[in-house]
């Protein structure tokens, strides 16, 4: 199979360990990821905060490179890109006006009929658990892990398109396939403070902690997240958060697809695992994962 | 008390956000159930619900520096409850847009100094140089060695190289020419 890969700035940035196991997971399940020449930045909440116009030109820059790939799907691991990009295509076809401004500024067309998914979404609806199952050569029985899904990869529902908003399922299935356990929690969709990581720092602190003593109340072992943001929020901020309640609570944030990369026998160093500021491969060792 | 006589001018704000924004803010029937819910309401920041109110209420001042808008991370979730499906975050791109025609200082300036220095980096390289950015973020806000600790033990791992910071000068003149051009199209 052969999709078009949008991997966005922090995954050749902030966030590699992301984009490394997107591509070992998608090599392991013989998905081809075709990365755009030239692909930009969506313009991420800075744009969409600050011009409308400007935002949505941005992300149709892109689905016009896309295009031009000829192929019918998108993958977006960054769940931001992902709903910018899947807003900005509905945003264009429904409104005659909006698409010629769009147009005359990326001086280019758009046909708007690219189906984007977030990571997600396409292991579970393009790819398929049988298949994924398939592929587990290591299964995780005995990882305990939250499902952590974040913001933008399921709300706001109309624009998503994607899973349940506030009872999300296809993570935790996802999991599941890969063997692990997936534990019940109260904090699937609870936001860890996104885009103010550096501006309001004690915001960020105040929303990740909620996540992170819930997650270490519940037993988890480690939680699994989609979203680079979240990742960074809840990986940096776990000192800030534990020196607050005098406690190191040691919670390693991985990606889930760095679990399903080991599921399926990939190394960890393959998968960025070594790349985290709280180490999950202490945990993994213990737990005789590796 | 604040009260409206029904003259023509009370309704400028209103009309400039339903129209820049797409929503009908008519709509809302001030239940509550998006400052409920939403993760940066707090005692100093209001939430969507007063923020709706005070634009039904021609209250420009306090909408235009109310600081829930500038502190909106667009989570959705406010919208994914709302009874009329009110999108908050395309509210929060009008008041902004309309704050720096009229020259508004940004109510909250340290989260419009990160948005702003995120943009310049993406007008001239089309993407964002994110370790770059954070530096330059931290040395003008002079909090230089903020996370500093972290990032020492992320280069240590190899998670990032402090390369990373010289690293990719390359420019974008077509995402450049994307922003001059969007930028005339909104003046116009």
């Amino acid at each position: 199979m052969r999709v078009s890969y949008y991997p966005g700035c922090s995954l050749e940035g902030t966030a590699k360990p992301y984009d490394l196991s997107v591509r070992q997971v998608c090599r392991g399940l013989e998905v081809d990821l075709e990365e755009p020449d030239g692909w930009s930045c969506c313009g991420s909440s800075p744009a969409l905060k600050m011009n409308r116009l400007l935002s949505t030109a941005l992300s149709a820059h892109n689905l016009a490179l896309m295009e031009r790939q000829g192929l019918s799907d998108v993958m977006a691991p960054c769940p931001f890109c992902f709903r910018r990009l899947k807003s900005a295509q509905e945003e264009i076809a429904e409104d005659p006006l909006l698409r010629s401004r769009v147009e005359t500024i990326i001086e280019a067309q758009t046909n708007g009929a690219l189906t984007i998914h977030n990571v997600l979404g396409f292991l579970t609806q393009k790819v398929g658990l049988e298949a994924i199952r398939e592929k587990v050569t290591r299964p995780l029985a005995g990882l305990k892990v939250v499902p952590y899904y974040g913001c933008y990869a399921v709300k706001p529902p109309s624009v998503t398109q994607f899973d349940d908003p506030e009872n999300p399922t296809s993570l935790d299935e996802i999991l599941r396939a890969a063997g692990a356990e997936v534990l019940d929690w109260d904090f699937k969709v609870e936001c860890c403070g996104a885009g103010l990581s550096l501006s309001k720092t004690e915001k960020v602190v105040e929303l990740s902690g909620r996540l992170i003593r819930e997650a270490k109340w519940r037993g988890a072992d480690a939680i699994a997240v989609v979203c680079q943001l979240c990742q960074a929020n809840l990986d940096m901020r776990q000192q800030e958060i534990g020196s607050m309640d005098h406690k190191d609570y040691r919670v390693p944030i991985v990606y889930v697809t760095q679990l399903l990369g080991l599921a399926f026998g990939n190394s960890p160093r393959d998968l960025g695992l070594n790349h985290h500021l709280v180490d999950p491969l202490a945990m993994l060792k213990e737990k005789g994962f590796l | 008390m604040l009260r409206l006589t029904g003259a023509p001018s009370e309704k400028n704000l209103l009309d400039q956000v339903m129209r820049r924004s797409g929503q009908n803010l008519l709509e809302c029937l001030q239940c509550g159930k998006c400052s409920g819910g939403c993760p940066i309401a707090s005692e100093k920041v209001s939430g969507p619900r007063r923020l709706i109110a005070e634009i039904l209420s021609n209250m420009r001042d306090e909408a235009l520096t109310n600081p829930t808008w500038w502190y909106c991370v667009s989570c959705g979730t406010c919208m994914t409850r709302c009874p009329v499906e009110i999108n908050m975050y395309r509210v929060a791109t009008a008041l902004c847009e309309i704050s720096e025609e009229f020259g508004v200082a940004p109510s909250e300036p340290d989260i419009h100094r990160f948005e702003d220095l995120f943009l310049k980096s993406v007008e001239k390289y089309g993407r964002v140089k994110e370790v770059r950015t954070v530096a330059v973020y931290n040395m003008v806000t002079k909090n230089p060695l903020k996370d500093v600790d972290k990032a020492l033990i992320l280069m240590r791992k190899g998670a990032m190289s402090p390369l990373d910071i010289l690293r990719g000068w390359t420019k974008d003149p077509k995402v450049s020419r994307i922003f001059s051009l969007a930028r005339r199209r909104t003046e116009e």
